[in-house]
């Protein structure tokens, strides 16, 4: 969803860069459907750059935190597919930070493999329940 | 635990989803320059792989290398990269000692044959017959060579493993010299640094156990994804440089200025290293931030070339005047110099990527 659009254009020129390398990389998903990722943090941003540049991109109707190994936030920017998304280690330093140009971040998305452990040990859980007898008889009805 | 589980499995057993081997990937990808696209592919390679069995020897040494890995790095990241591999001998980290400790180095190296990986910090010294450093009946050189031998390849850590650094220095009494002064047969991987920072020690196990191959090396043996640069060319003070504003003091105004440290001796523009990216003290600072002129901790022979506060721009010994003159002209490049870094980088990861999807 794209609000009104008039945020004032980045300042910095390392911040505008990026604007239009975003811009590219979501023209591109838009008619090919394929993702991209910018990595932030192997560049010589200042607070400065990443300020403008958060700013301008500005937020959207998703925002998500995770708990894995260390913090991680995951932002809809006011573009959709366009993603800000930061791991950080557990003393809250950003361990890396990217933007992602996706209809939702991998890191999101639950894995296969993951599913097939939480089912087998949901199965567990069940078979230890101790389930009242009243319970089990209208089981059986 | 079993020889045949994945780290996959290791880390589900802990309850630990694949989420934190992604964030681990992305951060793998980051910090090694690959495309950020990878990151999903490294994740699935990393959770379908063996724990990499590494032994690390320590030899003429501080212990800061270990020290900066195991205290200056993430916690949580710190605990991924113990996921991925197993320490099995590691003098200082280890809880066994004397016999049972060596016994432990001679298992995983028989249990691993030309598949595990060895770490060393510290010069191994060669005067005298190798006498002044020695273990368990052993000189460094005797333990080197004989876990070398059937090793997959060899990463030398801190700048005494990789160029002699301090031990090594003038009048250099031990004789001390680099492991590939005498591993010639076996990949050496050099991550210098004193001490190295922990993200280029941990990245580079971790692309080892990830891809099985060493990473893209430059001339001096160091991975380019953290020895591409100079310290210089990402360097906030950069901008001033190219203007011609330099502190000509520590307490001038330029100094409370922040302008850049040239003319107080700052050796940026000729150390490759990734300190002005990464930086330390989990990502707080790094030396020129703090106010005082890179040292060139990661260059061979930094403690030789001159005093630390001595301009690069009076020929220093051991350094080619083109390279102290061409620091010195260096002023024209302009404010596109962060562009040019990342275009080169991003060239850099166009190529790595190549090479990965060959």
């Amino acid at each position: 969803m794209e609000t009104d659009g008039q945020a004032t254009a980045p300042g910095s020129a390392l911040a505008l860069i990026l604007v239009r390398e975003i811009g590219q990389a979501l023209a591109a998903f838009a008619e090919s459907g394929e993702p991209a990722a910018i990595d932030l943090r192997g560049l010589p941003m200042s607070d400065a750059d990443r300020e403008e540049l958060l700013a301008w991109l500005g937020d959207g109707e998703i925002a998500a935190t995770l708990a894995v190994a260390g913090r991680s936030e995951i932002r809809e920017t006011r573009f959709t597919g366009v993603w800000w998304v930061r791991h950080f280690g557990t003393d809250d330093r950003i361990a890396a930070e990217r933007i992602e140009i996706a209809s939702v971040p991998d890191i999101l998305i639950a894995d296969m493999a993951d599913v097939t452990a939480a089912a087998a040990r949901f199965d567990d859980e069940l078979a230890e329940l101790s389930i009242p007898p009243s319970m089990e008889e209208a089981e059986h009805v | 635990m079993s020889d045949r589980q994945t780290v996959g499995d290791i880390l589900a057993q802990r309850g630990v989803s694949r989420r934190a081997i992604l964030k681990y990937a992305a951060w793998l990808a980051s910090a090694m320059a690959l495309p950020p696209s990878a990151s999903k592919a490294i994740a699935q390679s990393l959770a379908a792989a063996r724990r990499q069995s590494v032994v690390w020897l320590s030899f003429q040494e501080c212990t800061g290398c270990t020290e900066s890995l195991t205290r200056s790095f993430s916690p949580s990241l710190e605990e991924m990269i113990f996921n991925l591999i197993s320490l099995d001998y590691h003098e200082t980290l280890m809880a066994v000692s004397g016999h049972a400790a060596e016994e432990a180095r001679l298992k995983a190296m028989e249990e691993n044959k030309g598949k595990y990986v060895v770490v060393v910090d510290g010069s191994v010294p060669l005067k005298d017959d190798g006498v002044y450093s020695a273990n368990a009946g052993k000189t460094n050189l005797q333990t080197l060579q004989e876990t070398a031998k059937d090793a997959l390849a060899i990463i030398s850590v801190g700048t005494c493993a990789a160029y002699g650094g301090i031990p090594g220095a003038r009048p250099n009494p031990t004789g001390a010299v680099s492991v590939g002064e005498i591993i010639k047969d076996k990949p050496v991987i050099n991550i210098p640094g004193c001490p190295p920072i922990a993200e280029a020690i941990a990245g580079t196990v971790a692309y080892l156990v990830t891809f099985g191959k060493v990473p893209d090396l430059d001339h001096l043996g160091r991975p380019k994804a953290f020895f591409g640069d100079t310290i210089h060319d990402r360097c906030y003070r950069r901008p001033f440089y190219d203007k011609g504003l330099f502190a000509k003091s520590f307490d001038d105004e330029g100094a409370r200025n922040g302008w850049c440290l040239y003319e107080v001796g700052c050796k940026g523009p000729v150390t490759y290293n990734a300190c002005a990216t990464l930086k330390w003290n989990g990502g707080v600072s790094f030396p020129i931030q703090s106010g005082h002129g890179c040292i060139g901790c990661s260059e061979p022979h930094f403690w030789d070339k001159g005093s630390f506060y001595q301009p690069l721009s009076t020929a220093m010994p051991g350094m080619g005047a083109g390279i102290a003159a061409g620091a010195a002209a260096g002023v024209a490049l302009g404010a596109g110099a962060a562009w040019l870094a990342r275009r080169r980088q991003v060239a850099y990861s166009q190529q790595t990527s190549k090479k990965e999807g060959a």
